[in-house]
């Protein structure tokens, strides 16, 4: 544990096959936080990670870098790609209220990275997407 | 991410622990649906030890609801806890499945009806 000073770490991947090694990258940083809240930046960081591969990287690779910064009040998880423009607001509402056998899973990633976070703030900077996703500790 | 089936009379219980996540969820999709395959078709999920699940997971239950009531079965599920639940709410999925407190109480929802 710190003592009150924000930690900062980073993970640097090239493809969706790091998806394990991004989540022991959190549950690591995150060692000591709250379950309920490292569930959430879990959770946040995994769907904005395999949004960046399937869609940003068409399936394909690309580096992406994740940040992690754990402080006494919120944690601050960032996403860096070098992929084709793309905020997580614009995605489309997901199907939340059709019967069963017309229910359709796709964006419900990024319906529940929206969800989950207290804040998301996406900015393009240069060549990247730059997204920050912010939990409030419990 | 663990999965063991056992059964109940002609209900079978899915016990899934661990992570559902992007690495394990085709495991257990592919896991459930080959189970499915096989004949069972009113299946109850014992999720007490699921410590976590992404939309991976909701897209590998999805697929085996589906599965189960095209042949007039069911998959139901026990157990959730808090963080699990908050995702299956905020995902619509507590107003298309069946969600009970014990494994006992949802294996005994299947005396009383099948499908949805």
């Amino acid at each position: 544990m710190n003592d009150g000073q924000p930690v900062a770490t980073e993970f640097r991947a090239r493809s969706m096959r790091e998806l394990g090694g991004v989540l022991a990258f959190v549950d690591r940083t995150c060692a000591g936080v709250e379950a309920d809240t490292v569930f959430a930046v879990r959770l946040a960081v995994e769907e904005a990670f395999t949004n960046i591969y399937k869609h940003g990287y068409a399936g394909g690779e690309g580096p992406v870098a994740v940040h992690v910064d754990v402080a006494p009040q919120q944690i601050i998880a960032t996403l860096v790609d070098a992929a084709p423009a793309f905020d997580p607001a614009d995605a489309p509402v997901p199907d939340l209220d059709s019967p069963w056998d017309q229910r359709r899973s796709g964006g419900l990633g990024c319906h529940l990275l929206r969800q989950m976070m207290d804040e998301v703030k996406y900015v393009r900077r240069e060549r990247d997407n730059v997204l920050t996703v912010v939990k409030t500790r419990s | 991410m663990n999965v063991e089936f056992d059964t109940r009379g002609n209900v079978s219980v899915v016990v899934i622990s661990g992570s559902v996540d992007g690495l394990t969820a085709d495991d257990l999709m592919n896991r459930l649906q080959g189970y499915v395959a096989e004949g069972n078709l009113l299946l109850v999920a014992n999720l007490a030890a699921v410590e976590y699940t992404s939309s991976a997971g909701l897209r590998a239950l999805l697929a085996t609801v589906k599965q189960t009531r095209r042949g007039g079965g069911d998959l139901r599920l026990a157990c959730i806890n808090g963080n699990v639940r908050k995702v299956l709410e905020l995902s619509g999925f507590t107003t298309i499945m069946k969600l009970f407190d014990s494994v006992d109480a949802a294996v005994a929802s299947y005396a009383v009806s099948v499908g949805s």
